[in-house]
């Protein structure tokens, strides 16, 4: 009999442990971060920068990169707080692959201009972690590009436990109710730089909020999915901004033309070059007539 | 000379060819273009020879083929029927073309394209053709009636009213067309009063 009581006791104390567990292993912030600041300006020691007076040959040849992470330096990249770490999305926020999808739709958008002759997408290897603007200088040489638009990121994604996940003490519930609430919360960041004079040119932000559950189960894969749409939909606003901000760029530049000096090159098929050209009905008509003249040439 | 005799005097578009062969020749070779094009920084340093040879740079294969057809018709018309100073006609049209462009569009700061000459080309085509008879007459007034009305809502509106090559990253220009339409009729003119005051001399 008193054998039985301690079974039971040992049960009760294994599964008191077993619910604390589930229930404690899904709350957490996981935090991913770049700076654009840390990346060019890393040694504080160092003068500031004074920038000089851009000038912007035209077609411009845009370079596009993500700054890299200071955690790749052992620095603050990632963070996590909670309690079960395997639990949550994972060290990388972005790979190197949608951080390439991520550029190539800022790219695709910006190709249409006919002021940007081309957008090279340059790799984040090819970016040393507080590279500063000498690493900028080694960019413009290898890609031949003026100007560059540096992206940075912070995404930050809280998991919290809603009332269904009492649920859990089932086991099967821990399957198949999604007890967990995630907020994703991204912000993506575009600074242009013209890289000759150090200047900034405009930036635009992108944010985001994704509202999601999960069950306990699929937490992980649900938290990568929310960053991932969180990425993509910050993505799509930073495009707008970088519009708006670009059309009031341009009329600053005609405003001071004493800050922004603006060449522009015969390659340069926009803005003040002047096509003569014919349209096609014009064209037609003149072919018809052509045609009729040719007919009497041959009745003569 | 009624217009069957003169068709049967057939006459090789000489200057037409030589003209198309050079546009073709610059468009192949990027880096002439470059020292030819209607470049208002480089023509305000010096580089007059600009104004003339802007009207033969081209900026797109369409844009080349859309100028490049229309005149070799026109221009192989004009010289087929023996209609005279068509070279002159282009020159002073480019020329013409290019000092007023620079004097009143400054904010134009390239210009490249053969159709101002090729408008001046229509225009000369078309004045000729009115003095002529029958159904060839009519064409050149319902063309000639054409080009003044595109011009005309070209400059209303600042584009062309027709199907445009719209893909094109440059803006339409169509002073050019205008100050070619007006070279064509004032050559035209000059011919006329020339002619007649010398038919008048003989008489007298």
């Amino acid at each position: 009999m008193k054998h039985k009581g301690m079974s039971l006791l040992t049960a009760f104390v294994v599964f008191l442990f077993a619910a604390t567990l589930i229930g404690g292993c899904a709350t957490g912030t996981t935090k991913h971060a770049t700076s654009v600041v840390d990346y060019l300006f890393p040694d504080t020691k160092d003068p500031v920068v004074t920038p000089g007076i851009p000038v912007l040959t035209l077609p411009l040849r845009v370079g596009i990169a993500f700054v890299p992470s200071e955690g790749a330096k052992g620095g603050r990249g990632s963070q996590f707080r909670g309690a079960f770490p395997p639990f949550q999305g994972g060290v990388l926020a972005l790979t190197e692959k949608r951080k390439t999808d991520l550029m190539q739709e800022v790219v695709s958008h910006f190709k249409k201009y006919s002021f940007v002759k081309e957008v090279e997408i340059i790799p984040s290897a090819y970016l040393k972690p507080g590279g500063s603007f000498a690493n900028l200088d080694q960019i413009r040489t290898m890609y031949g590009v003026d100007v560059i638009a540096l992206l940075s990121y912070d995404q930050v994604q809280f998991t919290d436990q809603g009332k269904l996940s009492l649920t859990y003490w089932t086991i099967v519930g821990a399957y198949v109710i999604p007890g967990e609430k995630n907020d994703t919360h991204t912000m993506l960041d575009a600074v242009v730089y013209d890289i000759s004079s150090r200047k900034m040119l405009f930036r635009a932000p992108g944010m985001s909020l994704i509202k999601g559950s999960a069950t306990l189960v699929n937490l992980s894969e649900e938290l990568r999915a929310d960053s991932d749409k969180g990425f993509s939909d910050a993505a799509k606003e930073m495009i707008v901004n970088l519009d708006e901000q670009l059309a009031l760029f341009k009329e600053k530049v005609k405003e001071r033309p004493a800050e922004y000096k603006v060449v522009r090159t015969p390659e340069y098929t926009g803005g003040g070059t002047g096509g003569g050209s014919l349209d096609l009905i014009s064209l037609m008509f003149l072919i018809g007539l052509g045609g009729y003249f040719l007919w009497i040439q041959k009745r003569a | 000379m009624d217009t069957e005799t003169r068709l049967t005097a057939v006459r090789f578009p000489v200057w037409t060819l030589i003209i198309s062969a050079c546009v073709v020749f610059i468009y192949g070779m990027p880096v002439l273009g470059t020292f030819l094009i209607y470049d208002r920084a480089a023509i305000a340093q010096g580089e007059f020879w600009r104004l003339v040879t802007g009207n033969f740079v081209h900026l797109s294969n369409t844009h080349l083929t859309f100028n490049l057809a229309a005149f070799l018709i026109a221009g192989t018309i004009i010289e087929t029927r023996g209609y005279r100073f068509f070279p002159l006609l282009c020159l002073s049209a480019a020329l013409l073309i290019g000092i007023i462009i620079f004097e009143v569009e400054p904010a134009m700061c390239f210009y490249a394209g053969l159709s101002g000459i090729v408008t001046a080309a229509v225009t000369y085509l078309c004045l000729h053709g009115l003095t002529e008879k029958g159904m060839w007459r009519w064409l050149c007034a319902v063309m000639l009636a054409g080009v003044t009305a595109k011009i005309g809502i070209e400059l209303m509106f600042g584009k062309s009213f027709l199907l445009t090559v719209s893909t094109e990253g440059f803006v339409p220009a169509p002073l050019s067309h205008l100050i070619g339409s007006v070279t064509a009729i004032l050559l035209f003119a000059l011919m006329r009063l020339s002619s007649n005051t010398g038919h008048t001399k003989t008489i007298i």
